[in-house]
């Protein structure tokens, strides 16, 4: 963290600190919700499954009865409670100047520029969970072999609509 | 027509006849050649052959096999009588299926070009498959193509579609370094840009020798060993050793053993530049790249020719492929990235295979790009992206140093070559690097088998900068780009660069506008 954090003063670990420095905007804070729901559809079978391993196969050959229930679901616990909230954060955004900046990730952090004019087409998506929560998710389709699509989470539904608008707007005048 | 469409003629092919008022069937060979593609297919056909074998009842796999023959059959002729096209003033339409109809048409305005391609029963039969390139992303699977029509039809349609699309104004979706070229071109004329002698085929051969080869013939002499009329194995030196005792040279040979693992090493090393040389010979053999008005147009192909154009407008980058060995000869290949891919295997269009950096230079000129001059400086990676290679020759000694504890003496040989894979790691890590000339930026890499990109700006559809845990401790950000088309050799990324330069370097690319 050397020369980086001279650089910039800032906790990396701090809310909203990562976007705040590169100039983005921050997802929505409930997308923390859902991606801890999410997390938890995840976790839950798995921590069940432990628990099943430990009653039928640990608990006969006579091993460490307990252990491995209760480390995934301590382990499960953390991953919901804890990690989803601070993972929305890492999701940045920054729509304007004819082109979406979508950021995500911190240990493996990547930054993506779309110029408006590279766009092919744009979705705008909602799964259960976000209509739960009021978001949507939105996504543009460039015509790279990589990057083809580039999706960013967490956006109130009428903002997503919005900057599918804008976005659609710069569309039809490049071709004009 | 051109010298390459002319050499691809090669039997007297008949001109299809319509059958309706304008509508016209694929050509009557093409029913030759389906029978001639059943043979393959009966394989298919062998598990159910085998269960009516091992059920006892032998009698009825000739009947089985007739009425699958005749099936398959009645399908293609079938298939034949209900595929029909129409060239239209301005569109082609296709009509197929035998119960599900499928009725497309394609403009000619959307055609980019057409391809021809025609294996070698095609070519006795004299008809050639028909590929429309519309420049549709997607499967290669959903081309529209004609598959077969006479050869002469073929290049007739070819012709019909150029001259409509040269009478047309220039298209207004241009991702391509337009403008002064294509002022400058003739238009109408077809200029020879490059060619492949015999002789700088066997060259390119020598330099392309493949040990994939022997590995297919070890296979098969260990299979057949017993089938073959000869019982020798070239690479075992104990046949040696037998060959010299029948001609009695067995005294010399004892004294000089080391004759025999010449003999095994020759043989090998001849397999390995034969093989190479035979796989360049068929697929370049009559090798020419053609400058039409819109497009760089190539033929090659010894059993299967094939006519490929690639639109200048759509090329999205260059890349030059060398080898360490070819690179001191001077040798080097250039491939395009266009947004169709070449054939069903390739991503990039190879437009000269082998050739002097003097031949490439004229090619890459012609659609608008150079080389970066020799003085042009260049800005290096971070050598951290040797990190990779040091991991993974960590790991490959670290696996060796366990395998030999448990003592297995294989274990030596990833020991031992953990060294090199960190060296080749290293040193590639110096060849990595970018430097941008205009509108343009090049990006080079690798040692052993150096490439360089060049990537037109208005090219890059969207720019990813990577930041992992590694590369933020050291200020360092890798720019990934998302181009249009695939490239066989990787995506398009310099690795490893400061942080700040790449946010500039990224703000450039993607101010460059769409090329008008």
């Amino acid at each position: 963290m050397t020369e980086t954090a001279a650089a910039h003063p800032v906790d990396p670990f701090a809310a909203q600190a990562l976007n705040a420095v590169e100039g983005l905007d921050p997802v929505d804070p409930a997308y923390g919700h859902v991606l801890r729901i999410k997390t938890l559809f995840n976790a839950l079978p798995i921590a069940i499954a432990a628990t099943m391993l430990d009653l039928m196969v640990v608990r006969e050959i006579g091993g460490p009865y307990g252990l491995l229930t209760g480390l995934s679901w301590l382990l499960g616990a953390i991953a919901v409670v804890t990690f989803p909230a601070r993972r929305a954060q890492r999701w940045g955004f920054k729509i304007g100047e004819g082109q979406l900046r979508v950021a995500r990730g911190w240990l493996f952090r990547t930054d993506t520029i779309v110029p408006f004019v590279r766009v092919q087409h744009i979705d705008v998506g909602q799964g259960p969970v976000e209509r739960w929560f009021g978001l949507s998710h939105l996504i543009v389709h460039t015509s790279g072999t990589h990057n083809s699509t580039v999706m960013l989470p967490g956006l109130r539904s009428d903002l997503a609509a919005a900057m599918r608008e804008t976005i659609r707007r710069h569309i039809q005048t490049d071709f004009a | 027509m051109s010298d390459g469409s002319a050499a691809l003629s090669s039997d007297a092919a008949s001109v299809d006849v319509g059958t309706d008022a304008d509508w016209q069937r694929l050509h009557p060979a093409t029913l030759a050649l389906s029978i001639v593609r059943l043979g393959p297919r009966t394989v298919n056909f062998l598990p159910a052959l085998a269960a009516i074998g091992i059920a006892g009842k032998w009698i009825y796999v000739l009947p089985a096999l007739g009425v699958f023959l005749l099936l398959s059959l009645a399908a293609a002729w079938f298939g034949w009588l209900r595929f029909r096209f129409h060239v239209g003033a301005d569109q082609i339409a296709i009509e197929s299926g035998i119960f599900a109809r499928q009725h497309r048409t394609i403009p000619f305005d959307r055609i980019q070009d057409v391809s021809i391609e025609q294996g070698l029963i095609a070519r006795a039969l004299g008809i050639a498959k028909v590929g429309f390139e519309t420049g549709a992303g997607g499967d290669t699977k959903d081309e529209a193509r004609l598959d077969s029509i006479g050869l002469y039809a073929a290049q007739a349609l070819r012709q019909t579609i150029r001259a409509h699309r040269g009478g047309a104004a220039p298209a207004a979706i241009a991702p391509a370094e337009g403008g002064a070229t294509d002022a400058a071109e003739p238009v109408g004329e077809d200029r020879l840009l490059f060619a492949m002698t015999p002789q700088r085929l066997f060259v390119a051969g020598l330099f392309n020798f493949s040990l994939a080869a022997l590995a297919v013939v070890g296979a098969a002499m260990q299979l057949f060993d017993n089938l073959l009329p000869f019982d020798f194995n070239i690479f075992n030196p104990v046949d040696w050793f037998d060959l010299a005792e029948r001609y009695g040279l067995e005294q010399w040979v004892v004294a000089h053993r080391w004759v025999a693992g010449v003999g095994a090493l020759v043989s090998l090393l001849f397999i390995g530049f034969a093989s190479g040389v035979l796989m360049m010979m068929l697929a370049n053999w009559g090798f020419r790249l053609t400058r039409e008005p819109r497009a760089l147009r190539r033929t090659r192909g010894l059993t299967t020719r094939t006519d490929v154009a690639l639109p200048v407008r759509r090329v999205q980058a260059a890349i030059l492929v060398t080898g360490w060995l070819r690179q001191r000869f001077g040798w080097h290949e250039l491939r395009l990235q266009g947004l169709a891919s070449d054939g069903e295997k390739e991503k990039d269009h190879q437009v000269v295979p082998f050739g002097r950096l003097a031949e490439i230079d004229p090619v890459l000129a012609e659609i608008g790009m150079a080389r970066p001059p020799a003085e042009q400086p260049w800005q290096h990676s971070h050598r951290i992206v040797a990190l990779g290679g040091f991991v993974g020759a960590g790991i490959a000694a670290l696996g060796g140093a366990g395998t030999i504890a448990f003592g297995q003496p294989l274990g030596w040989i990833a020991l031992a070559a953990a060294l090199p894979i960190a060296a080749g790691a290293w040193i590639s890590a110096h060849f990595h690097g970018w430097t941008e000339i205009g509108e343009m930026v090049a990006i080079r890499s690798g040692w052993l088998k150096p490439k360089t990109t060049l990537l037109p700006f208005a090219s890059v559809q969207s720019a990813d900068l990577s930041i992992d845990f590694i590369l933020r401790r050291f200020g360092l950000a890798t720019l990934v780009f998302g181009v249009p088309g695939g490239s066989s050799l990787g995506s398009h990324e310099i690795p490893a660069i400061p942080r700040d330069v790449a946010e500039a370097l990224r703000t450039r690319i993607l101010a460059a506008r769409t090329r008008p």
